[in-house]
C-alpha cells in the first residue's frame, strides 16, 4: 500500500532533516515531519483491519496533541535562546516604570 | 475508477514527500515554514483516504492551522532567521545517508507490509454499547482509554506552564504589519468558529467531529482574533480567572477519574448508566482545554497581568 | 475496590491535583506540595508492603481488561522504583522549600514531573507508557531551563533528544500493534514471535530509550543538562529521569523482548554497560567542576545497570537481578544526595570549581557529611546499598561465570574510586568562608543528608530487598 511507503519515507526525510539541518527552526519541522510518518503508519495500519480500527485513531489524535504541545515549547526556548536576554531586559525596564 | 483513486493517491504521496523535502531541506526559512503549514493541510486529505475523517479535521486544525500559526510568530520573532550557506552540511555525508537512510526505509517498509494489523476493530465493537457513545474514536478517547487523554489534556496544561516559566510573552501579540481586511475578518469569522465548534462538539457522540477537533478549531479562531488585532483576554495574573480556566480541562477529568472512586467504582471506571452524561461533560470539558491552550502556546509566554485598557484592580 | 487500587489511583491522582493547586494558587504551592510528598511517600510505602504480603499486583483502569483498555501493574521492582520516586521528589522539594527562590512555577513543574514518574512505573501499556514520557520530557525541560543562562543550550538538546527519542520509541510501539493489535506488555509478551517487524519494532524501542537513558554512546545531552539545572531538578533527573528509561528496558527486555535474548544482543548491552562505565569514568576524572564530575558520574554508573541483561539468562540471574536493581535504587539515593549537597556548596562559595571549592565543612558541615556518606554508597563501601548492590551483580556474573563481566564491575569499581577519589581531595582542604551574603539557610543541607543516610542504610535492609526483588515478585517473571 502506497501510504505504508510514504510513511517510511517521510520517516527517512525527517530523521535526515534532523541530524544535517543548521537552522535549529528547521530541526524542529523535522521532528514533527518525523511524527508525521509514524502517526500514517498508524492509521495506515488501522485501516488494513477488519472492521475498521479505532485505537490508532484515538491514539494519532492524543498523538497530534502531544506533538502541538512540545512543539510550542520548543519555539518558544528557540525564540530565547536566540536573543539572550535583551527582551527580558525591556520587559523589566518597563515593569519597573 | 481504481486507477484513478491510485493515480491521485501517488500524486498526494508525491506532493507530500516534495513538501516535506521542502520544509527540511531547501533554503530560505519561511518558504520551509509555509510548506510545513502546507504539508499539514495535504496530509488532512491524506487521512480523509484513510478513512480516518476525525484526525483530518483535527491535522487540519492543529497540524496546519495552530502549529502553522506557532511557527510563523516564533520565526518573526527569531533574531537570525537567515541561514548561513547551504541549509544542511555538505554532500559528503550523502555516502553514508544515502546506504543507510535506503536501508532504513527499506527496512521499515517490508516490516509493515508483512504485519497482519489485526486491529481491536472487534472488540471495540463489542464494548461501544457500554461506552455511552456511538462514535468509535469518542468511545476510544474518552471511556477505553481515558487515562492517556487524561495525561494529553495535562501535557497541554504542562506546555502552557513550561511557555510561563519561560519568561514574559513577547509584546506585540499580532504582527506590526496587518492585512487591512483582517481585523474585520477575524470579528466575522470569530462567531462562526464558535458555532463550527459547537457543532463538532455535538456531532462527536455520533459520527467524526468530537472534543478534538472542536477544540482546535475554537483555539484556531481564538489565535485569528489575535492576529487580527484583537486583545488576547489571557492574564498571567494569579488573581484572574484565568489560570483556572486554562486548567478547567485536566481538573474536570481528575475530579471525574477520582470522583468515581467515592462512588465504589474503581479509579476512572464510569458508574453505569452515566457513561454518556459523563462523556459529553469531558469532552465539553476537553474541547474548552485544548482551545485555550492553544491560546496560551501562541501567546509563547506569560502574558501580562492586566491588559491596558483593563480596569487595574491595585 | 481494593486498597492496591485506591493506592494506584492515589500515586497518580495526588500529584497530578498538587500541580494544578500550585498553578492556580502559588502561594500554597509549598504547603501543597508538602502535603502531596507525605502522601505519596506513603502510598508508596503501602503499596509495596502489599507486593510484599500479596505478590504483583494488577488494576485494569477504567474497569476496561486490556486489550482495550489500559492496565496498571506493580512489581517489586516499580515498588521499589515508586520508592525511590517518593524518596527523592520529597527530599528536592524540601531542599527547594528551604532554598526558598522566587520561582513559583518550579512547584506545578515538579509535581507534574512527579505524577510522570509514578504512571511510568505503574502502567503497562505502551502508548499510555509514551504519553508519560511526553510528560516527564516536558516537565524536565522547563525544569532544566528554569536555571537560565547556560541551562537554556542544554534544555534545547535535552528536548531535541528526548522528542526524537519518544518518536522513535513510538514508531516501535505502531509496529508492535500493527503486529500483535495489543499494546499490553503482557499480552505482547505472551504473543511475540522473533519474526522482522517484531525485532525491528524492539531494535527502534530499545533504540529511543537508549536516547532517554543516556547510555553511551547515546549520552551526550546528559551531563550539560544534568550539570547546569538547578540543585533539586538534577537530583531528580539524575536519580529516577534516568532510572525510569532503564526500568522500561528491563522491563520489556525481560518479558515481550526476552525471545530476542541469546542472539548476542545480552552480549551486546554489556559491551554498551562496559563502555558508559569506562567513557563515563574517564570524563568525570577531566571536568573541573563539581556538578559535571558527578554529572558523568551518572554516565558511567547506568553502565552496571546495563549488565544485567547478559546475566538475566543464566543461573546467576537472580543474584544479578537482585544486585542490579539495588545498583540502581542506591545510585539513586546516593546521586541525588550529591547533587543536593553539592548545590547547597555551591550556592555557600559561589561556584563550584573543583580547584578552588572546599574544604570539609565550608558552608555548613552537614552537606560535606551528606557528601562523604553518598560518595561511599557511590563507590560500595560496606556495608552500604551500593556495596549490596555490587557484591551481588558480581556474585551473579561469578556464578555464571561470566569473566568478561566481572573484569567490567571491577574496572567500573576502579573508575569510581579514581573521580570519587578527587572528591576527597576537595574534603581535604582547610575549609574556606565563602561570601557571607545569600548563604542558604542551614535546614537546605537536611534532605541531601537525609538521602545519604538512606543510600547507606539500604545496605542494614538486605532481608527486605531480597524478599521485595526475589523472582516470585517480578511480573513476567526472570526470563
Amino acid at each position: 500500500m502506497i501510504y505504508l511507503l510514504l510513511a517510511g519515507v517521510l520517516f527517512v526525510i525527517g530523521l535526515h532533516g534532523l541530524f544535517v539541518a543548521r537552522h535549529l527552526l528547521r530541526k524542529i519541522l523535522s521532528l514533527n515531519v518525523l511524527s508525521a510518518a509514524v502517526f500514517l503508519l498508524l492509521v495506515a495500519l488501522a485501516r488494513e483491519a477488519d472492521p475498521l480500527d479505532a485505537v490508532p485513531h484515538a491514539i494519532v489524535l492524543t498523538g497530534i496533541v502531544v506533538s502541538v504541545s512540545a512543539t510550542a515549547v520548543a519555539l518558544v526556548l528557540l525564540v530565547r535562546l536566540s536573543r539572550p536576554r535583551e527582551d527580558q531586559r525591556k520587559l523589566m525596564d518597563e515593569e519597573g516604570g | 475508477m481504481g486507477w484513478l483513486v491510485l493515480v491521485f493517491d501517488g500524486l498526494l504521496a508525491a506532493a507530500l514527500i516534495w513538501l516535506a523535502w521542502q520544509a527540511t531541506h531547501t533554503p530560505g526559512l519561511f518558504r520551509s515554514v509555509i510548506s510545513f503549514i502546507i504539508f499539514g493541510l495535504l496530509m488532512a486529505l491524506a487521512w480523509v483516504r484513510l478513512d480516518a475523517p476525525d484526525i483530518a479535521l483535527a491535522e487540519a486544525a492543529i497540524g496546519a492551522g495552530a502549529t502553522g500559526a506557532l511557527l510563523l510568530s516564533a520565526l518573526g520573532r527569531l533574531v537570525a532567521t537567515h541561514e548561513e550557506g547551504a541549509p544542511w552540511q555538505e554532500r559528503r555525508d550523502l555516502y553514508f545517508w544515502i546506504p543507510a537512510g535506503g536501508a532504513l526505509l527499506g527496512l521499515l517498509t517490508l516490516a509493515a507490509w508483512m504485519l497482519p494489523s489485526p486491529g481491536l476493530g472487534e472488540q471495540v465493537q463489542d464494548a461501544l454499547p457500554e461506552s455511552g457513545v456511538q462514535n468509535p474514536v469518542t468511545a476510544v478517547l474518552l471511556n477505553f482509554r481515558a487515562l492517556d487523554t487524561l495525561l494529553e489534556i495535562g501535557v497541554l496544561l504542562l506546555a502552557a506552564i513550561a511557555i510561563w516559566s519561560l519568561g514574559r510573552m513577547p509584546l506585540p501579540s499580532a504582527p506590526a504589519v496587518r492585512s487591512p481586511a483582517l481585523p474585520a475578518l477575524g470579528r466575522l469569522l470569530f462567531p462562526m468558529f464558535v458555532l463550527v465548534s459547537a457543532y463538532l462538539l455535538w456531532r462527536g457522540s455520533h459520527a467524526p467531529g468530537g472534543a478534538f477537533p472542536a477544540g482546535a478549531v475554537m483555539g484556531a479562531g481564538g489565535i485569528l482574533t489575535i492576529l487580527a488585532g484583537a486583545q488576547p483576554w489571557l492574564t498571567g495574573s494569579v488573581h484572574g480567572p484565568w489560570r483556572m480556566l486554562l486548567s478547567l480541562g485536566f481538573a474536570a477529568m481528575l475530579a471525574l477519574a477520582l470522583g468515581v472512586m467515592a462512588l465504589g467504582q474503581p479509579f476512572f471506571a464510569y458508574p453505569p448508566g452515566l457513561a454518556g452524561l459523563i462523556v459529553l461533560a469531558l469532552e465539553l470539558a476537553a474541547g474548552l482545554s485544548i482551545a485555550m491552550s492553544l491560546v496560551a502556546l501562541y501567546l509563547a509566554g506569560q502574558p501580562p497581568d492586566h491588559w491596558e485598557g483593563e480596569a487595574r484592580g491595585e | 475496590m481494593s486498597q492496591a487500587n485506591t493506592l494506584m489511583a492515589v500515586l497518580v491522582g495526588v500529584p497530578l491535583v498538587g500541580a494544578i493547586i500550585a498553578f492556580v494558587y502559588p502561594r500554597l504551592a509549598v504547603s501543597i506540595t508538602a502535603v502531596c510528598a507525605g502522601v505519596m511517600v506513603a502510598a508508596a510505602a503501602g503499596l509495596t508492603r502489599l507486593v510484599l504480603s500479596s505478590g504483583v499486583l494488577r488494576q485494569d483502569v477504567g474497569g476496561w481488561a486490556a486489550p482495550l483498555g489500559i492496565g496498571w501493574q506493580v512489581d517489586g521492582l516499580s515498588a521499589g522504583l515508586l520508592l525511590l520516586t517518593a524518596a527523592v521528589g520529597a527530599a528536592g522539594a524540601a531542599h527547594r522549600a528551604f532554598e526558598a527562590l522566587e520561582q513559583p512555577f518550579f512547584w506545578p513543574l515538579w509535581l507534574f514531573l512527579w505524577g510522570a514518574l509514578n504512571v511510568l512505573f505503574l502502567s503497562a501499556d505502551l502508548f499510555n507508557l509514551y504519553v508519560a514520557l511526553e510528560v516527564l520530557s516536558l516537565a524536565a525541560v522547563a525544569l532544566i531551563a528554569m536555571a537560565g543562562g547556560g541551562a537554556l543550550p542544554a534544555a534545547w538538546r535535552y528536548l531535541l533528544a528526548s522528542m526524537l527519542g519518544s518518536t522513535v520509541y513510538l514508531l516501535g510501539v505502531a509496529l508492535l500493534y500493527g503486529r500483535y493489535g495489543a499494546l499490553d506488555i503482557a499480552l505482547i509478551a505472551d504473543a511475540l514471535e522473533t519474526d522482522l517487524p517484531s525485532a525491528l519494532a524492539a531494535a527502534l524501542i530499545t533504540l529511543g530509550l537508549l536516547l532517554k537513558a543516556a547510555v553511551f554512546p547515546l549520552h551526550f545531552w546528559l551531563p550539560s543538562a544534568h550539570g547546569r539545572a538547578p540543585a533539586a531538578v538534577s537530583a531528580a533527573l539524575s536519580a529516577v529521569v534516568v532510572a525510569a528509561a532503564w526500568y522500561l528496558l528491563v522491563r520489556l527486555w525481560f518479558a515481550p523482548f526476552g525471545a530476542f535474548q541469546g542472539n548476542g544482543v545480552g552480549v551486546l548491552f554489556g559491551l554498551l554497560g562496559a563502555a558508559a562505565m569506562v567513557w563515563g569514568g574517564l570524563l568525570a576524572l577531566v571536568q573541573h567542576r563539581l556538578k559535571m564530575l558527578i554529572a558523568y558520574s551518572t554516565v558511567s554508573q547506568f553502565g552496571f545497570g546495563l549488565l544485567l541483561l547478559p546475566l538475566a539468562g543464566g543461573v546467576g540471574a537472580e543474584l544479578a537481578w537482585r544486585g542490579a536493581v539495588v545498583i540502581v535504587l542506591s545510585h539513586g539515593l546516593a546521586k541525588a544526595s550529591l547533587f543536593l549537597a553539592v548545590g547547597g556548596i555551591a550556592r555557600s562559595q559561589g561556584h563550584d570549581r573543583l580547584d578552588a571549592v572546599g574544604g570539609f565543612g565550608s558552608g555548613g558541615v552537614l552537606p560535606w557529611l551528606a557528601l562523604v556518606l553518598a560518595a561511599a554508597s557511590l563507590l560500595g563501601v560496606p556495608p552500604t546499598g551500593g556495596f549490596a548492590g555490587k557484591w551481588w551483580l558480581l556474585q551473579g556474573a561469578l556464578a555464571e561465570g561470566a569473566w568478561l563481566w566481572v573484569l567490567a564491575i571491577l574496572l567500573g569499581t576502579l573508575f569510581t574510586a579514581a573521580y570519587l577519589s578527587r572528591l576527597l581531595a576537595v574534603l581535604l582542604r582547610p575549609a574556606q568562608r565563602g561570601p557571607q551574603t545569600g548563604r542558604p539557610s542551614p535546614l537546605t543541607a537536611l534532605p541531601g543528608f537525609v538521602l545519604a543516610l538512606m543510600a547507606c542504610g539500604l545496605g542494614l535492609a538486605l532481608p527486605a530487598l531480597e524478599r521485595l526483588l526475589s523472582s516470585a515478585l517480578v511480573a513476567g517473571g526472570l526470563p
